[in-house]
């Protein structure tokens, strides 16, 4: 019995900690993410932005992506690469008319996404 | 991840149920959470392998989910008596001194030929061969034979009328008619087939008749021209 017990809490305990550490790490990845993405919008907007800001946040995505894959469907994770890599070449293009919906898609998935891996109702069922 | 943890818990628990619903049936030498365990396991660590979108981690957490309930369900299962009846659920006794407990059969969702494939897998062809049968709470049969057992079942009895409805195939096989059986029973003062429960007849013309809801009785009746099998 204390053998069950003990393999139980051991588990419990590592359950937990691998949630709690889940829901940090992703939380703050799309945080970050989202703060870059924003930062990009205010320049498309403002028709600064270039090649290289734009590709700065997709390297800095796909250095995220590496560890991000480990916690989250990898399905889920490509579409934010598909959406993205749109962006790069629209903001190399100088196309920023088009380039600002794509990246409010990204704004919004980023701002959703750790949402839909949160223990409520909807996502239970 | 913590969905993927109170999914499995939720999936564990309906399954449960459910398998518990089925009666024992559908168990076999396994208590109902160790069926439902096997089912799942198989399932959780299939998925994450062969889909390589999802990430192995979902795997590795569900069978840790799983786990830590077949752990919990185990030491609820031995260490809280009335929790172990709805676990893994009870005995059912299905044949007893009066003869077949109908009642038992149906709340496991088992007819009286169900009955009689385990009674002759266990090595009982005759029905008055048996003191008590069982069907343990894992879905095995357990019977304790009369201690002449060995006396009683001497040739095949084949089962003519089960459950209210006489079998044809049956009554081929023992050469006689129909009619033979339906006098049988006016004799035994039962008017219409659908009272009995069981009816059964050795080529020595030994006769088992229940009625529903009735202790059965046994007799033995001459066949027409001396007929045998």
């Amino acid at each position: 019995m204390i053998k069950s017990l003990c393999a139980i809490f051991s588990v419990c305990v590592l359950l937990a900690g691998a949630v709690l550490f889940e829901a940090l790490y992703v939380g703050r990845a799309f945080d970050d993410f989202s703060a870059e993405l924003v930062s990009l919008n205010e320049k498309t907007e403002e028709e600064r932005a270039n090649y290289e800001d734009a590709r700065a946040v997709q390297v800095s995505w796909e250095a995220r992506k590496e560890r991000l894959q480990v916690f989250l469907p990898h399905n889920d994770v490509s579409r934010v690469d598909n959406v993205l890599a749109e962006t790069v070449r629209l903001v190399a293009e100088g196309e920023y008319t088009a380039a600002l919906p794509k990246l409010e898609v990204l704004i919004h998935l980023a701002a959703t996404f750790p949402n839909t891996y949160r223990p409520t109702l909807a996502n239970i069922f | 991840m913590v969905l993927v943890v109170i999914r499995t818990a939720i999936i564990f628990a309906v399954l449960l149920v459910v398998m518990r619903l089925m009666g024992k049936r559908q168990i076999g030498e396994m208590q109902p959470f160790e069926l439902v365990i096997t089912l799942l396991i198989a399932e959780l660590a299939c998925i994450p392998m062969a889909d390589t979108s999802i990430p192995l981690l979902y795997g590795i957490v569900s069978v840790l989910a799983i786990f830590v309930l077949h752990e919990a369900v185990t030491l609820l299962d031995l260490k809280v008596k009335p929790l172990k009846g709805i676990l893994s659920g009870k005995p059912a006794v299905v044949i007893n001194k009066n003869g077949i407990d109908d009642y038992q059969l149906k709340k496991n969702n088992l007819d009286v030929s169900d009955l009689i494939e385990s009674l002759r897998s266990a090595g009982y062809f005759s029905l008055d061969a048996i003191d008590y049968a069982l069907y343990e709470s894992n879905g095995t049969f357990s019977a304790l034979p009369k201690q002449d057992y060995e006396r009683k079942q001497t040739s095949l009895p084949l089962v003519i009328v089960d459950n209210g409805t006489f079998n044809g195939k049956n009554i081929a096989l023992t050469g006689l008619r129909r009619s033979f059986f339906v006098d049988l029973l006016r004799g035994q003062g039962i008017r219409k087939e659908k009272r009995v429960l069981v009816l059964t007849a050795d080529g020595e013309g030994k006769i088992y008749l229940q009625e529903k809801g009735k202790k059965f009785t046994t007799f033995r009746v001459q066949y027409p021209d001396g007929r045998t099998w």
